[in-house]
């Protein structure tokens, strides 16, 4: 892959992108969570572990890997589970380490996050995970910056609690 | 072979070595909330249940493939460490020095010809043996690296599961499994020959019971991704063994067709050539195969504490799939029936609100299925909360209550 680098107006519309994405997971938004990805059909979301990605297994925690399922997830949360389980907000702290650009025009982005999260009830919070997001960005057709895909590797190969929500 | 065995005492003797202050309703169905929340319960259970005459699945061969390749792994609040020797023989393993207690291997999986504890450099081949330990000339008189192998488990294999126990006096899988032996295999869709996709690990922050005594009353009524999606459950064939409270269940389902509820189809869609299309496998105290549309899952748990339990739910391909199904079964597994599953993410949920529940006095009273309020054992049919019952009453029985 041809890498290079990239203009300071780039960067600044990456990391816009995804400052929209941490906020509107930290709203439990995902309606708007899910416009951050591109209207293409093999637009993904994927969740999985290091432990995943160092031993070549191909399951994950969150396997949207087109976007109709992307859009189903959304329905799972805001339609299926709700009633179920004890709400909790969450914080994501995201800090870019590298960001590229491909041959096709598509921007690689590294990023690390930590996510702490706070059950509405308890009032408490904790660390739900750690890890690393490999995003691959487009810009589409109307000039915005979307995510084509999205992978949230978790150093956390045991999480601490449930998780309803994407990381 | 020389294994360790840590169950100096039988399920018979159980019966009389009570001295626990624990008050039983005389109504069957009525069981008391403590039963959930108690750490001296929790401490018998770890010595009568965890460490005693029972079999404790915790890994399956496919996980260590070739010779050499190793998992460690804790059960119980027991480091083990499961090494497939360069003889081809899966052995189980305590992962820890029998020198001076030193953890032996710290890397979850791997592949070696020998383990060696750093501590004083006392080296093992991936059989066990003693190999190496510098300065022996000086040991105690007489020491015969012999008598220091790592410490083997007892194990036995069913369908490439592994199981373990301390226990001398409990028999063989077969006598233990009873008349759910012959779902395992068709809960992994035919044999032993699996690959590994993965895994899904959490803890929930609820006792191994509560994980462990989820009905097969629930599932419509919580779980509304059946009923958004008009998903019938289907009647079927059904073992359960009365002796331990373990339960068998088969039936083969029809996937709804597409009402519009979901957008990727793919999800409760079946491919592969499996015998059966659903059929779970619940083993007391704590094990579960599920295998559900294309899933094949089997879950490992193991308590952390009394009031955390630890849930490894790891997937499989079969060997003879091909590349089609494989891409099915990762893509099914990840997003159905796991702790962020479409139709299962409501059971973590509901684990950690009955712990919760749990703390307050009183009973809890199952209902769905109960003919009568005697002591007699009363027979499971489908969809109901009836088979918990049976695991409770063993449970009484092992616990000495």
């Amino acid at each position: 892959m041809v890498e290079t680098s990239i203009d300071i107006a780039n960067y600044v519309e990456l990391d816009r992108l995804q400052g929209r994405y941490v906020a509107a997971l930290n709203r439990n938004d995902m309606t708007a969570w899910m416009k951050l990805f591109s209207a293409k059909p093999e637009a993904s979301y994927v969740c999985t572990t290091r432990e995943h990605v160092d031993e070549g297994l191909p399951l994950a925690l969150m396997l949207d890997d087109n976007r109709n399922r992307i859009e189903d997830r959304v329905m799972y949360i805001t339609k299926i589970w709700t009633g179920t389980f004890q709400n909790y907000r969450t914080r994501h702290i995201v800090q870019r380490i590298s960001a590229e650009q491909d041959e096709r025009g598509h921007y690689r982005v590294l990023s690390n996050f930590i996510v702490m999260f706070t059950n509405d009830q308890v009032g408490t919070a904790s660390v739900l995970t750690v890890g690393e997001y490999v995003d691959v960005v487009e810009r589409d057709d109307a000039g915005e910056f979307k995510f084509l895909s999205k992978t949230a590797i978790l150093d956390t190969s045991v999480l601490p609690h449930y998780s309803v929500y994407p990381i | 072979m020389d294994y360790l065995f840590l169950a100096r005492v039988t399920r018979e003797d159980y019966v009389v070595m009570t001295n626990l202050d624990f008050e039983w309703p005389s109504k069957v169905n009525h069981v008391p909330k403590e039963l959930y929340t108690r750490p001296d319960l929790y401490e018998r259970e770890i010595q009568r249940i965890f460490r005693g005459p029972e079999w404790h699945a915790i890994a399956h061969q496919c996980e260590v493939p070739g010779n050499g390749d190793f998992k460690t792994l804790t059960y119980a609040e027991m480091p083990f460490l499961v090494a497939r020797g360069s003889d081809g023989e899966v052995r189980v393993f305590l992962n820890s020095c029998p020198h001076r207690a030193n953890q032996v291997e710290v890397r979850c999986k791997g592949n070696t010809t020998r383990f060696n504890c750093p501590y004083h450099r006392w080296t093992f081949a991936n059989d066990g043996r003693l190999i190496g330990c510098p300065s022996d000339d000086d040991y105690e008189p007489g020491f015969d690296r012999t008598d220091y192998p790592l410490p083997r488990v007892r194990h036995e294999m069913m369908h490439g599961i592994i199981f373990i126990t301390f226990s001398s006096e409990v028999g063989g899988l077969p006598e233990y499994l009873g008349d759910v032996a012959p779902f395992i295999a068709q809960a992994m869709g035919g044999d032993s020959n699996l690959k590994l996709l993965g895994y899904q690990k959490v803890r929930y922050a609820c006792n191994w019971k509560v994980y462990g005594d989820n009905d097969i009353f629930h599932p419509p009524l919580l779980h509304r991704a059946l009923s958004m999606l008009n998903w019938q459950s289907a009647a079927g064939e059904r073992a359960s063994c009365p002796v331990r409270g373990h339960l068998a269940l088969k039936a083969e389902l029809t996937p709804p067709p597409n009402n519009g509820t979901l957008k990727d189809m793919s999800i409760i869609r079946e491919v592969g050539n499996d015998e059966t299309s659903s059929c779970a496998v619940i083993l007391f105290p704590l094990f579960v195969i599920t295998k559900h549309l294309s899933v094949i899952n089997l879950r490992f748990a193991s308590p952390v504490g009394p009031n955390q339990t630890e849930v490894n739910y790891a997937y499989f391909a079969r060997c003879d799939d091909d590349e089609e199904t494989v891409i099915h079964r990762t893509r099914q597994g990840s997003n159905l029936l796991g702790p962020v599953g479409l139709i299962s993410m409501e059971d973590a949920a509901i684990f950690q609100r009955t712990q919760i529940g749990a703390g307050t006095p009183g009973n809890m009273v199952f209902q769905k299925g109960v003919a009568s309020l005697g002591t007699q054992g009363q027979e499971p049919p489908f969809s109901n909360e009836v088979h918990i019952l049976s695991r409770i009453r063993y449970y009484r029985e092992v616990m000495g209550m």
